[in-house]
């Protein structure tokens, strides 16, 4: 059985002994279990014989390898000079004990030596909190000192309330350039600039998606210009045209009815006239101003101008029938 | 088959509760006779039923009870107000029993409270489906019944704002459409209801009908109410002119007869503003408006008269257009709606409680709805709490198949 598994490995075997040995006894090999191994030891021989004969220039110069340079290192030895720059993870550079991997049967992870999976992902030994700062000091020459009045961000924000930023890639290829670069992004608070009520909401409706209600921020990303500097000067003009619109009322602006209204307004709505129709019907004649001015009567309003802005839902809605059994007097 | 046995078995158990109930209607001094018989039964029977089986005097205490509605009342107030389930209950059971819940109570504590020369409140019953909306407004309405007062009862607007097979244009108005089929069973179920109010109030001016019919000043109510049965291209006009008479004479006193109180109750008002799948003749959408029974219901919903009460029930079930899960009245009102209604007193309808949980459960029981033998215990008490999540209607479904 083991002879007839290993016929063909043995036919191999036999053809390199015949032509290298010229062993004619091997020729006829009887099925039994020591011929295996014979043979496994007769292989180990021709292996090597066969590997020193056919490359036997370069096993001259190969020298076995020392120890690993993880076992020379000091603890309180220059990191950078061991990464300076990325590089794939090095065992026997990096000092650590480090497992990574799925663990087999029963076992442990396997160890660092020789495994593919801490050399295939990327890794940060290159950039120490000591290189970063290296880095830095390399940097320094180049830079100009921060100001020292803008030491917190909301002081940032109310001096300088724009914030313009965009991208710079850099990469090695057949061409350096990326388009992506071009894309100047512009954010604004509203609540910095100077609008007023109306011009406002003429601005939040002119701008659209581009503004965000959470963080009352008004965000023009261009694109459209080849260059930087152009998106730049575009996105600018944006935001002054903008401005200077919002601030403009034009004739067409009388004609805002209720249904173009940004929020609900119960002075003037349906839902007033509704109230002081059936509070004058239960209480007889009264002045209109009276009757808005008692406090059963500004509760119902706040409790429907709430219902109507924010939704309706349970907590609203007995807020409002309070309101109501109130004025009502149930 | 399974029906017949159950009545079979349920036959000896109800014509005992039968000449209770009969002798109950009565009069008040064998009020004594019916208070034997919880004890008489076990005492199981009074922690779910109670004996009061007037609506005025319910309260707190009735919480979570059964209190069973008179069958001449039934037949006489609701010929086609009852949800159709609970009809399908009624008959099965052989007695019409409605659960006493905090919603109707609220209700009928504010109709207690409200003064009747002012201009009638609005309220709202709003509640996810199947939380007993219908049957809630039902039991208010049976103790505006037993208090005297005119009922006009539409059990469904939605009926009316779909499935309808003829339509006319109206003779009054050509730019409005009339139902003559809904309007003529409307007329029907309404003369039941108020057959003795028919002949006391009077109509205040004349309405013609046709070249040769017409109703005179001061004809008895019944008159109008017969015109628009027998006529059924002018019904709807009738069902207006109905609507309008007791409007003017609700709440004043006429000519020697006793103030009258309106109680206006519509099922599903959300129909009144919503959407109609019905179709006009050139193929467009029919807006509700353009309907004779909506916008004459509508002008009931104004508080330009006095001396009654407007109660009406929000309904998902027969709505168009809109969502399962909107049950809160903006929702189902829409903006228009919610316009119109306002203000008015919102009354929420939830599930039921344990305590409501468990005297269902002991009326199914004692029905011998529940005939599974798992049902009984105590596990089975807690799936089906699981299952139909304390939810009236689903608990009520889930029973039909135990």
């Amino acid at each position: 059985m083991a002879a007839s598994v290993s016929h063909p490995a043995l036919s191999s075997l036999y053809k390199i002994n015949c032509n290298i040995n010229g062993i004619s006894g091997l020729i006829s090999f009887s099925r039994k279990i020591s011929v295996s191994s014979v043979l496994s030891t007769s292989a180990v021989t021709a292996k090597r014989e066969a590997a020193g004969k056919g490359v036997r220039g370069q096993m001259k110069s190969r020298r076995p390898a020392g120890e690993p340079r993880a076992e020379r290192m000091a603890v309180d030895q220059d990191w950078t000079a061991v990464y300076p720059t990325a590089a794939s993870f090095k065992p026997s550079a990096v000092p650590l004990p480090v497992r990574m991997g799925y663990p087999v049967n029963r076992g442990v992870p396997p160890a660092k030596h020789g495994n593919l999976e801490l050399i295939k992902i990327p890794n940060f030994l290159h950039l120490t909190p000591v290189a970063i700062k290296k880095h830095c000091e390399a940097l320094k020459p180049f830079l100009t000192e921060w100001p020292s009045a803008l030491d917190s961000a909301e002081k940032c924000t109310e001096h300088f309330p724009i914030q313009v930023q965009s991208k710079d890639f850099v990469s090695s290829g057949m061409s350096l350039r990326n388009p992506d670069a071009r894309i100047v992004t512009l954010k604004v608070k509203l609540s910095s600039l100077n609008l007023d009520d109306h011009a406002r909401k003429k601005m939040i409706k002119l701008a659209e998606k581009r503004y965000c209600k959470e963080t009352d921020t008004l965000t023009i990303i261009t694109d459209s210009c080849p260059l930087r500097q152009q998106n730049y000067d575009y996105a600018m003009y944006l935001l002054t045209v903008l401005y200077h619109e919002s601030w403009k009322s034009e004739a067409w602006e009388e004609e805002k009815t209720r249904a173009d209204m940004e929020e609900y307004e119960w002075q003037d709505s349906p839902s007033q006239r509704n109230i002081l129709e059936t509070l004058k019907g239960i209480r007889g004649t009264e002045e209109t101003q009276e009757l808005l001015d008692q406090p059963e009567v500004q509760e119902y309003r706040n409790s429907v101008t709430q219902m109507k802005n924010h939704g309706e839902t349970e907590e609203n809605l007995l807020r409002y029938k309070e309101a109501v059994k109130k004025l009502l007097q149930l | 088959m399974n029906l017949h046995k159950l009545s079979l078995r349920l036959r000896p158990a109800v014509t005992q509760k039968f000449r209770c109930l009969s002798i109950q209607s009565s009069g008040q001094e064998l009020e004594a006779v019916a208070a034997e018989t919880p004890s008489v039964e076990p005492n199981l029977l009074s922690v779910f039923r109670t004996s009061e089986q007037d609506p005025t005097c319910h309260s707190e205490t009735h919480s979570g009870q059964y209190y069973t509605l008179p069958p001449t009342h039934i037949q006489k107030l609701f010929p086609h107000g009852l949800p159709p389930r609970f009809q399908m209950q009624v008959r099965t059971f052989n007695e019409g029993c409605v659960m006493v819940r905090p919603a109707a109570l609220e209700l009928i504590s504010y109709l207690k409270k409200a003064d009747y020369s002012k201009p009638p409140l609005r309220y709202i019953l709003y509640g996810e489906t199947g939380s007993g909306k219908s049957l809630s407004l039902c039991h208010t309405l049976h103790y505006c019944y037993t208090q005297g007062w005119l009922i006009l009862h539409v059990p469904d607007a939605h009926l009316w704002v779909k499935n309808c097979k003829e339509m006319l244009p109206s003779t009054y108005n050509p730019s409005r459409f009339d139902q003559p089929v809904q309007a003529t069973q409307w007329l029907k179920s309404f003369k039941i209801t108020n057959e003795h109010f028919l002949s006391k109030i009077k109509t205040t001016r004349r309405y013609v009908w046709t070249k040769r019919e017409s109703t005179e000043e001061g004809r008895p109510l019944g008159e109008l109410v017969d015109q628009g049965v027998n006529r059924m291209k002018s019904s709807s006009d009738v069902v207006g002119a109905v609507l309008r008479e007791l409007r003017l004479q609700a709440g004043a006193a006429t000519e020697g007869e006793e103030v009258f109180k309106l109680a206006v109750a519509v099922d599903g008002v959300n129909a009144l503003w919503g959407n109609t799948t019905l179709k006009k003749e050139d193929r467009t959408m029919c807006e509700p408006e353009e309907l004779t029974l909506i916008h004459n219901l509508r002008k009931m919903m104004k508080t330009d008269w006095r001396g009654g009460a407007i109660l009406t029930a929000l309904s998902q079930t027969g709505s168009l257009f809109k969502p399962r899960s909107a049950y809160l009245p903006s929702e189902l009102l829409g903006e228009d709606g919610f316009d119109q209604m306002e203000p008015f007193v919102p009354v929420c309808v939830s599930g039921y409680n344990e305590k409501e949980f468990e005297s269902c459960y002991l009326y199914y029981l004692d029905r011998n709805w529940l005939q599974h033998p798992h049902s009984r215990s105590e596990e089975g008490k807690k799936e089906l709490i699981f299952l139909s999540n304390r939810n009236p209607s689903i608990l009520e479904r889930l029973c039909a198949f135990l």
